[in-house]
Formats: structure tokens, C-alpha cells, sequence
């Protein structure tokens, strides 16, 4: 009996059973369809995602009626107009832009030193240091960074201590436009090194060592050869930090203190504090509409790059 | 070669200063969580490991912690066999319009967090789901969901497609091939990218914060609430937990993948 059991064991049956199912289900004739079977899946979960930008467009187009605190039936743009033309929106709006702009600046001038190091070094062990740096921050989470910034950089945080032993009378360091520019610069170094790596590692080290053979100095090296051959990775990489700046919300609400609003807060304080979901659903998705097209634009020039997802020809 | 010195220095400058930059609030927050001290002070006031002791007494900050594990793992689950067969499909077959459905799939991406969280808040409100963690996970899921096909796709040029056309000449049927043969070939990347999904789903903020009310906070939503009072060692002593937790990830990607795959260039 033993024997006999042993030489078809229960779990082949599951998968007979299993295929018999799967077989009738799905006829073979049905094959060609397969691969459209595997993606459907995923292609309703982002459906989630375009349903929330179609609740967001209705909502959009709904005023809040002040009489009755709810959204309006009929449909109006007034809260466009007002978007554009009211001038809270607009000073939130113009902050943030230029606020990243700085950022995306700062990032990439720190961004490229670190990438060319950490590409270019012999040193495996150093290159592994780098590296962690760099996803550690990355998997900690925006708070909990933040929260450290608040530490170093509070009225009684460290620096100011350190400065009190030496007599300098405490600096406000926080809450302040500075204080949220730096804080999303140190957020936004991983992903700009992670952009800039794969262009550097694509050019060939023997072009530095050319240039250097012809007379060029190191500073001209960089600016002739490395610089432009890199600058698709710039570009891309300027622009996912753009985008990720202009939209962030954690660390303006940390590190300002509510005082540096950036659009993404001035979307939630719509929802949560005022309560007017259609104005809240019309900034978010302006902003949707610019950071799409941003991001669009990264990959229709450069494709996904790192992140492309198909065959590979 | 001339001037490699200065160069040297000016290179290292800057990557030291970023460094500092990007280790600082981890080390700080690491070393706040073992003061003796009621107060965040520096130079500290001794060590200890009080804040510790108090956090595992905390209920709500040990609540929010397993509520955060919870959208984590539902993440990952739904994240598994969605990425899976999406990454298994267009990386193996030619299938048509794939552009276009790239471009669809990575929607997530290309949509600002706070566009994705408020429409996904306005969804699951309409639904009238909102104030249970399911939602939370499944957001944290669909914002998350290209890493994950990203990673089965990269991987799947371990997958030779003349070892599926052997199995299926030895007889096996469709399902079992698929089960047998291409699932473990594309292995390291699903692992790969259910870590990824695990990792920012525990600590995903901003969607969490849309989707949750009083009842139901996750960890860092509830860390964002407590900083905006008073910062106490108690916030250090739990937020290392995140950082534990990214070391360990860190450190099995490593040894799953290598953290130079970052590096390459395509």
C-alpha cells in the first residue's frame, strides 16, 4: 500500500487537479490571450489609481457651497480661476517652484562628485560604503530623517548647543525656507546618485585618460568630456528631482513648521482644514497635470531607463 | 597625471560633506535613542536604554508599529503575484501595444504622491472602505507596483525560453511548467521586489496619512503626529527600529542581488 502511495503522491493530483481546472477554464485555443491574462492584474490596480484621478477631475469641478458645506451639484471651473488667480495659491505655488529649482541645483552639484567616486573607485569596499549611504537614508523613511533633523537642528538640538559652548547665542535653524530646501536636498541626493551613476558608468574611462594625454587638466576634463557625456543622465535626473521636490509634502511640513507650505500642503490643508475638496481636488490635480508632464518628458526622451520594464532587444 | 591631487581633494570634499549630509539624522537619532536623559540634550547625559524599555511598554506606539507590519505584508501580498505575472508577461512575450501599456503601468510614477494618495482616498471613501488597514496596504500597493515589475523583469534574462519548450516536451503541462520552470528562474527578482515593497510600505507616509483616521494611525504617520509636539528620546528609541529594519533589508538585498546592479548602465 505504502509503496504505492509513495509513487503518486497527493500533491501530483493537486496539480492534476489544478490543470484539469486551468484546462477547462482555459482552452488552449485561447493561448495568444495568455500574456493580456498575466497583465490584467496589475493593470486594475493602476486602474485604482486613474479612478482616483477621475473622482479627482468631478470633484474638481464642484464648488463648495458655503451655505450648505457640501459640494455643489452643477458643474463650474471656478475653482481653476480661483487656483489661478487667488493670491495664496499663487505665492504656494511659486515657492515651491523655485524652492525646487534651488534644490535641484544643489542636488545635482553633490550628486555628481558622489557618482563619479563611487563609480570610477578600485576600492570594492569603498564603493559598498557608498552605496549602503545611500540606501539607508532611502529605506529609513522621510520622518524618521526629518525627526533627526529636528534633533541636530532644533532651538535645543545639537548644533546650537555646540555653539552655545562657545558662547554664540542660539540661531533659529528650523522652520525656515532654508531649513526645508536643505532637508529636501539630503532627501533627493539617492535618487539624483542613482540617476547619475548608470550615464557615468557608460563612459569610457580611457576618454578622461585621452583628454589628459592632450594636455587637458582635470577641471577642463570634467567641463569638455564628462559633463556633456553625461548629460542625458543630468537632464533625467534634474527632472525626477524637480518633480519629487516641487510635490513633496513631508519635509516642508516638518522642517517649516507650517510656515513654508508647498503645494502638496496646500492640498492637504484643503482637504483636512477647510474642508473644500473640490478646490483640494483641482490643485492636486494641476499638479498632477504639471509632475506627469514632467516626468513624461524624462521618458519619452530617455525612455525609463533603469526602469524600463520590457523585452530587452 | 597633473593636478590629480587637487583633484582628489575637491572630489572628496564633497562626497565627505555628503556624507555627513546623509548619515547625520540617522546617527543623531541612533544615539538620542540610548540617553539617559528626560530631554534630547547634547553632549548627552549618559547612556541608558530606558527609552527602550519605555517604548515596549507603550501600547500605542507598539499598536502603530503592528499596524504598520500589517499594510506592509498586505502590500507585499498583493504586490507577489500581480508584479510577478505583469514583469513574467512583458518580459516574455512580444505583446502588443507594449508601449503604451509601459506607459500605463508606470502611471504610479509618473503621478505625484499626493495625486496618487488624494484620488486613492477619494476611491476608497466612495467605496466607504476608509478606516480599516486594507486600503492602506492596497494604496501602498498601487503606488509601489512599478519596483516590483521592474524587479521580475530584470531578472527574467535568467529565464532561457528553450527550458519552458523542454518542459513542455517532456510532457509537462502549462501550468506546471510555469510553476516549475519559469517561476523559479525569475526568483531572485520577485524576492527583489517583494523586499522593495515590504521595506516602503513600512515606511510609506504620506498615502498612510490620507488613508487613516485616529483609530487606525501606522507608525510613522504616528511619529509625524508626535513630533509635531514635543520631541522625547521615546521617538528616537522606536524610530531605530526603522533604521534596523533598513539595515537588515539592505543587507539581504546585497546579498540576494549585489548593490552594484544600481551601477550598470544599460
Amino acid at each position: 500500500m505504502r509503496v504505492r502511495k509513495n509513487s503518486y503522491p497527493v500533491s501530483w493530483r493537486l496539480m492534476d487537479a489544478l490543470e484539469a481546472v486551468a484546462a477547462a477554464l482555459w482552452p488552449r485555443r485561447f493561448s495568444a490571450a495568455v500574456p493580456y491574462l498575466m497583465l490584467l492584474p496589475a493593470a486594475v490596480l493602476t486602474g485604482l489609481l486613474v479612478l482616483g484621478l477621475w473622482q479627482m477631475a468631478d470633484g474638481s469641478l464642484r464648488t463648495l457651497d458655503t451655505a450648505t458645506f457640501l459640494p455643489s451639484e452643477t458643474y463650474s471651473l471656478a475653482n481653476y480661476h480661483r487656483a489661478i488667480t487667488e493670491k495664496l495659491f499663487v505665492t504656494v505655488a511659486s515657492r515651491s517652484l523655485y524652492g525646487s529649482l534651488i534644490v535641484t541645483a544643489a542636488t545635482l552639484i553633490l550628486a555628481f562628485p558622489y557618482s563619479y567616486v563611487m563609480v570610477r573607485t578600485r576600492s570594492a569596499v569603498l564603493r559598498k560604503v557608498l552605496l549602503i549611504a545611500l540606501f539607508l537614508p532611502f529605506f529609513i523613511g522621510q520622518v524618521v530623517r526629518a525627526y533627526g533633523w529636528l534633533i541636530i537642528l532644533g532651538s535645543q538640538g545639537m548644533v546650537n548647543e555646540a555653539l552655545g559652548l562657545v558662547g554664540v547665542a542660539p540661531i533659529r535653524l528650523l522652520y525656515n525656507y532654508p531649513a526645508v530646501l536643505f532637508g529636501l536636498v539630503q532627501y533627493m541626493l539617492p535618487f539624483a546618485v542613482l540617476m547619475l551613476a548608470p550615464a557615468l558608468t557608460a563612459i569610457p574611462e580611457e576618454m578622461e585618460a585621452a583628454a589628459g594625454s592632450l594636455g587637458a587638466n582635470w577641471v577642463r576634463t570634467f567641463l569638455y568630456v564628462v559633463l556633456p557625456m553625461a548629460k542625458p543622465g543630468f537632464i533625467g535626473a534634474g527632472l525626477v528631482v524637480l518633480t519629487l521636490s516641487l510635490t513633496d509634502f513631508a519635509i516642508p511640513a516638518i522642517l517649516g513648521g507650517g510656515s513654508q507650505d508647498f503645494i502638496a500642503n496646500a492640498i492637504y490643508d484643503q482637504f483636512f482644514r477647510t474642508s473644500d475638496q473640490g478646490m483640494g481636488a483641482t490643485l492636486a490635480l494641476l499638479l498632477v497635470a504639471v509632475g506627469s508632464m514632467m516626468v513624461g518628458v524624462v521618458f519619452a526622451l530617455f525612455g525609463a531607463g533603469t526602469l524600463a520594464m520590457g523585452r530587452k532587444s | 597625471m597633473k593636478g590629480d591631487r587637487s583633484k582628489a581633494v575637491t572630489l572628496w570634499a564633497f562626497v565627505v560633506a555628503a556624507l555627513v549630509m546623509l548619515s547625520a539624522p540617522t546617527l543623531v537619532v541612533l544615539g538620542a535613542s540610548f540617553t539617559a536623559g528626560n530631554m534630547i540634550t547634547f553632549p548627552p547625559e549618559g547612556l541608558s536604554l530606558k527609552w527602550y524599555a519605555k517604548i515596549a511598554g507603550a501600547t500605542d506606539l507598539r499598536d502603530a508599529f503592528l499596524r504598520s507590519l500589517v499594510v506592509a505584508t498586505i502590500c507585499t501580498a498583493v504586490a507577489i503575484p500581480t508584479g510577478t505575472l505583469a514583469g513574467i508577461a512583458l518580459a516574455k512575450y512580444r505583446v502588443r501595444l507594449a508601449g503604451a501599456i509601459q506607459v500605463y503601468l508606470l502611471l504610479p510614477f509618473t503621478v505625484p504622491l499626493i495625486g496618487s494618495g488624494i484620488g486613492l482616498m477619494l476611491v476608497f471613501g466612495h467605496w466607504g472602505v476608509l478606516g480599516q488597514l486594507w486600503p492602506v496596504g492596497v494604496a501602498a500597493a498601487v503606488i509601489n507596483l512599478p519596483f516590483m515589475i521592474w524587479a521580475v523583469t530584470a531578472s527574467a534574462a535568467a529565464l532561457d525560453p528553450d527550458l519552458e519548450l523542454a518542459a513542455a516536451n517532456c510532457g509537462a503541462p502549462p501550468l506546471s511548467t510555469f510553476l516549475a520552470v519559469t517561476v523559479p528562474a525569475v526568483m531572485p527578482g520577485i524576492i527583489t521586489g517583494a523586499l522593495l515593497m515590504f521595506i516602503l510600505a513600512l515606511n510609506e507616509f504620506l498615502v498612510s496619512l490620507l488613508l487613516v483616521d485616529a483609530r487606525i494611525v501606522t507608525l510613522p504617520v504616528q511619529i509625524y503626529n508626535s513630533i509635531r509636539s514635543i520631541i522625547t528620546p521615546d521617538l528616537a528609541a522606536i524610530s531605530v527600529v526603522f533604521i534596523a529594519v533598513a539595515a537588515a533589508a539592505i543587507a539581504l538585498l546585497d546579498r540576494l542581488v549585489g548593490l552594484d546592479i544600481f551601477l550598470k548602465s544599460k
